[in-house]
């Protein structure tokens, strides 16, 4: 029991909600509506997965919205220019990789507080981009939505790679030596040093496979739309962040896990539909994001100070 | 004077030095190539234009000096404005009561982030960063993402319109701010404690510094500090709305870390801020009269996007000379 502490209560919390939306609104449940909701979550899930990697390297990156619509555009243009969607794929993780090095390189090899740099390549990007497309969304061919497949299987096959994504990689932290090294380092880089681990290789890592998955989330979000709004990715570091954080991803680094931070993800995602169930403005959505960020910090900053008294 | 093992003095120097001539380099440049920088139209212009972000700066870096960060001023200057809008229309206030009571809000909000940070030791970054999202989620709520506050008491908008002695209100208020956190951070036992606090907290709890109080007090002066600028914000526009210093919190770091603040804290100067925030100002009102820049309209995305780029170079600059210069040395 207690080796799951850190993801018992979202998971707690997450199945309360879904029996109560069971009860009350049933409906929410209806298969096909249920299938599009989750598969809309696909993108965030990837980011998530990148975003846990980095907070247990006791780091952060809020400029992966920006760089998610940098990505995304770049993988509109050129399957808007007839490039085959592999070739998209390519090149919009490719860019993904580039600007997580970026922020990697900075973090790791200069010793810059990430908090600090990753907020100016957020606005950098975000300007970047505005300046470049002013707006304008890309209309992608007729072949791009949902990959060329049927609707049905485009969104299963997505579901399914995300998924299968979130396996491999939480299999790789928890039991692989590579996925140990990022606690490592996330819980005191200097022990972690002295192991015989490279804490500025590992930190580097994080963020340019935080980078990777970028490019890869922007991609899963552009097969689902026939066309890529450049302001796609405004707000979903924070999601990402907070999933994590709900999730039971120590903001001070080394602790936490992926299965919570998707469980995280998950109860984020019932929160606006039901807040929608029970006739809330989803005006409301920042603040109760903001909201769930601090109650869960709160909660893990008391429980640690309960657990080290 | 300077007791702690900071870098010399010398360094100090290089760095404010540096920095005022490329502020020079960058005001001569746009004099000559800049469509109406130099007139003195233009000059009340950026001075209107840029109290706020200046205010912020100002209050952020005593916020840095103690070795944190608050990325919630420019959210809690939206959601200022926008309790202001509400007490003045939808409540009838008169408005000295909401002025009152927008700046008791901001102390309040800005308390909020001082307790989490100081009092529960939560990591100043993800609390500010919650808050970020919390305090603009509230003004969007309030006012369904699209309602604006329009038309107040003239006596209020004079505030963002009229001279005091050829000078616009909005520079006594920012010379007064500057002079309340020079003194508070160079003059006061407040403002060493800050600097210790920021150079090790540890340190300053074994020399007696009551350390959750004075790391508390600067949070509560950065909410201060945005409910004033929301204020000003709302009599240049006539407008009080929630989107309200969207940003601000970027250009206030950038400008204190480019006035040589360390971003690690301990290490820093308010006279080195007010170089930097001038930097920053001129830039953005001069970037956007350069006659390419004004032909193809894309002033505002050019200077947020210098901005971003020169908070880069600023942090990433001791660090890359520092390198360079020990490898001189050794």
């Amino acid at each position: 029991m207690k080796r799951y502490s850190r993801e018992l209560p979202v998971a707690i919390t997450l199945s309360a909600l879904l029996v109560l939306l069971a009860i009350f609104a049933p409906h929410f449940f209806q298969p096909q509506p249920l299938l599009a909701r989750l598969t809309a979550q696909v993108p965030v899930l990837v980011l998530t997965i990148g975003m846990a990697v980095v907070i247990i390297s006791r780091q952060i990156d809020i400029s992966v919205g920006s760089q998610f619509g940098v990505c995304a555009v770049v993988a509109g243009l050129m399957s808007a220019a007839g490039a085959p969607l592999s070739f998209a794929l390519l090149t919009a993780t490719l860019t993904g990789t580039a600007m997580g090095a970026l922020n990697g390189f900075l973090v790791a090899w200069l010793g810059l507080p990430s908090i600090v740099v990753s907020l100016a390549t957020m606005v950098t990007w975000a300007e970047v981009l505005r300046l470049f497309q002013q707006g304008r969304f890309v209309n992608l061919p007729a072949g791009a939505q949902w990959l060329g497949l049927s609707q049905l299987v485009g969104q299963a096959s997505l579901l399914f790679f995300a998924l299968g994504l979130l396996g491999a990689m939480a299999y790789f932290l928890k039991n692989r030596t590579g996925g140990r090294h990022f606690y490592a380092v996330g819980s005191d880089s200097e022990a972690a040093r002295l192991a015989g681990i490279n804490p500025r290789g590992v930190t580097m890592l994080a963020f340019v496979l935080m980078g990777t998955l970028t490019g890869l989330a922007a991609f899963c979000n552009m097969v689902q739309s026939p066309q890529v709004d450049p302001k796609c990715g405004v707000g979903l570091e924070m999601k990402a962040i907070a999933a994590a954080v709900v999730g039971g991803v120590a903001v001070t680094g080394g602790r936490g896990g992926l299965w919570g931070a998707f469980f995280g993800l998950l109860l984020l995602a019932t929160i606006n539909p039901a807040l929608t169930y029970m006739h809330v403005d989803a005006y409301w959505e920042k603040a109760i994001q903001g909201l769930v960020i601090l109650l869960a910090v709160i909660a893990d900053g008391l429980r640690t100070k309960r657990s080290a008294a | 004077m300077n007791a702690l093992p900071v870098p010399t003095k010398r360094h100090w120097l290089r760095h404010e030095t540096l920095l005022l001539i490329v502020l020079f380099a960058e005001t001569t440049y746009f004099f000559y190539s800049a469509r109406n920088f130099g007139t003195a139209d233009n000059v009340t212009n950026i001075v209107r234009h840029s109290s706020e972000m200046g205010l912020l700066a100002l209050a952020m870096m005593p916020v840095i000096l103690t070795g944190g960060i608050d990325l919630s001023v420019g959210s809690l200057m939206g959601l200022c404005a926008v309790i202001f809008g509400v007490l003045t229309h939808d409540w009838h206030w008169s408005t000295l009561q909401a002025v009152a009571a927008t700046l008791v809000a901001g102390m309040l909000a800005g308390g909020f982030n001082a307790a989490l940070i100081a009092f529960l030791r939560l990591p100043p970054l993800i609390v500010t960063l919650g808050t970020f999202s919390l305090y603009r989620g509230l003004a969007e709520a309030t006012t369904q993402g699209t309602k604006i506050y329009r038309s107040f008491d003239s006596d209020f908008l004079n505030l963002g319109d009229q001279r005091f002695f050829a000078l616009p209100i909005q520079a006594w208020i920012f010379a007064l701010g500057a002079l309340f956190f020079w003194v508070l951070v160079h003059r006061t036992t407040l403002g060493r404690s800050f600097k210790a606090i920021g150079f090790s907290p540890e340190g300053a709890l074994y020399a007696g510094i009551p350390v959750e109080r004075r790391t508390a007090l600067p949070y509560v002066l950065a909410g201060l500090t945005a409910a004033i600028a929301a204020l000003l914000f709302t009599a240049r526009l006539h407008q009080a709305r929630a989107d309200a210093g969207t940003g601000y919190e970027l250009a206030a770091i950038t400008a204190v870390v480019l006035g040589g603040t360390s971003i690690f804290g301990g290490i820093g100067s308010v006279h080195g801020t007010l170089i930097g925030i001038a930097a920053i100002a001129v830039l953005n009102n001069g970037i956007a009269r350069v006659p390419w820049v004004l032909k193809a309209g894309v002033g505002g995305e050019l200077a947020s996007m210098l901005t971003g780029a020169l908070l880069l170079i600023a942090l990433a600059a001791p660090i890359l000379t520092r390198f360079i210069t020990r490898r001189r040395t050794t």
